[in-house]
């Protein structure tokens, strides 16, 4: 059924087909035999094809039909194209060829571009561009050292849990080392310091790390021989005052900020 | 089905190839460029870059302002002068004279390092920002004795032409602060 058609189409592509070749310079170029050669070949896959479908679907007429409908048309188109010929395929295809590597070479420009503004350190850097994340840290971290930096010996149980719970790594040993002195005569002077961080800055944050400026105030009362246990200093009492700066390390651990290392300048 | 009839013009599967070539290259092109737009335009990246500007140029203001050779006295000064602005220059030019003049009868060499710093507060479009610096300040003596200090700095920062300059330097103050 639809093979006549079929036959016609070709041929009329066939026709179509030499006559571009016989047309202007066409005989002298070798491409004709290109041309020719495979224009045989394609028409009969096609109505082989076809001749298949409608004997696998005995009366899908419809569906013939649409195919060769869409066939056709789709040959049309194509013998149209042919008309147009390769010499005039030839500049679309350069200009196409141009468009190509301008836009490869814009797209791998940008892109490094984008890669250099990303790999700049000041954006890998959020401290203060994110304000959530500074916030807690701070906060956190003023906590922290107030807890580690703070001691009473009627009552270290905060003190001892302050050193378990918030110190990692080698601020462990840091922080034995720098309170080691006080804690030998802590318990027989009656100790109590008490530590507050009067300014903290973040420095860097770094994903789950960062590093945090810490201005704090230390004063340090030894109530020794005194027969109240009162903590307000009285006169006669060695209060001592003392600002300290120092830059601790912290580092994400389970949604908690620990500290990861004291950094005292040398001192 | 229609692909192998177009075979015969020979150039026609180069063109279509060719094509797909230029809309994945257009695409990919696209692509790129919005990233690259992004990245450039990124507001959290710009407010990171002046951050950083600050941070240096108030850390640099902190140093000069804590460096003083009686021997060069007057450069010393001219780069106090140029590194701050507002209050805190009007001060410094109002009390230049005396003070070279106790630089001076002092001999005293002043140095001073930047241990660390960091921003506290920033505010890119009013040109304000706020600092911490730590600083270790060596002052020397006639006798070539040398004394190290540490130093809790709070400076503010303000943007003048383009330049964050110190406008306010002072000395973290201990104790009365302490509670609260």
């Amino acid at each position: 059924m639809p093979t006549p058609r079929h036959h016609l189409n070709r041929q009329r592509r066939r026709r179509a087909a030499l006559a571009d070749q016989s047309g202007p310079g066409g005989r002298t170029r070798t491409p004709a035999g290109v041309l020719t050669e495979p224009a045989p070949r394609t028409g009969e896959r096609p109505a082989a094809k076809s001749v298949r479908e409608t004997a696998a679907e005995p009366k899908g007429e419809t569906g013939a039909r649409r195919t060769t409908d869409g066939r056709k048309t789709g040959g049309e188109g194509t013998t149209r194209e042919t008309t147009g010929g390769r010499r005039a395929g030839r500049v679309p295809l350069a200009v196409l060829c141009l468009l190509t590597l301008l836009l490869g070479g814009f797209a791998g420009w940008a892109y490094s571009r984008a890669g250099e503004l990303r790999d700049d350190p000041a954006r890998g850097n959020t401290a203060l561009t994110d304000l959530a994340r500074t916030s807690e840290i701070k906060g956190q971290t003023g906590a922290a050292v107030a807890a580690l930096f703070s001691y009473d010996h009627a009552d270290t149980t905060p003190f001892e849990r302050a050193g378990k719970t918030l110190l990692t790594g080698k601020a462990v040993a840091q922080h034995r080392t720098l309170l080691g002195g006080v804690l030998a005569k802590a318990a027989e002077q009656k100790t109590v310091i008490t530590t507050t961080v009067t300014d903290s800055a973040v420095e860097r944050i770094d994903g789950d790390r960062a590093r945090v400026l810490v201005y704090a105030d230390q004063s340090s009362v030894s109530t020794a021989g005194l027969p109240s246990k009162g903590k307000t200093a009285k006169a006669g009492d060695q209060g001592v005052y003392a600002g300290a700066m120092f830059a601790v390390d912290v580092v994400l651990r389970d949604g908690r900020w620990l500290v990861e290392n004291i950094d005292t300048f040398g001192r | 089905m229609t692909r192998p009839v177009r075979t015969p013009a020979g150039i026609r599967p180069a063109l279509a190839v060719a094509l797909v070539l230029t809309l994945a290259a257009g695409a990919s092109a696209a692509w790129a460029g919005r990233d690259w737009y992004a990245a450039a335009h990124d507001d959290s990246a710009a407010y990171a870059v002046q951050r950083d500007e600050a941070l240096a140029a108030g850390e640099q203001a902190v140093q000069n302002l804590n460096t003083l050779d009686h021997k060069r006295v007057e450069q010393g000064l001219d780069l106090w002068e140029s590194s701050t602005t507002g209050a805190l220059h009007e001060q410094l030019v109002e009390g230049r004279k005396e003070f070279t003049g106790q630089v001076r009868a002092a001999r005293t060499v002043t140095t001073a390092r930047v241990l660390s710093g960091a921003v506290t507060e920033l505010d890119d479009r009013a040109g304000r920002a706020r600092l911490l610096v730590a600083l270790r300040i060596t002052v020397t003596t006639p006798d070539s004795k040398s004394t190290d200090k540490d130093s809790r700095m709070l400076g503010e920062l303000t943007r003048t032409d383009g330049h964050w300059k110190l406008s306010a330097l002072g000395q973290a103050p201990v104790g009365g602060t302490a509670v609260g």
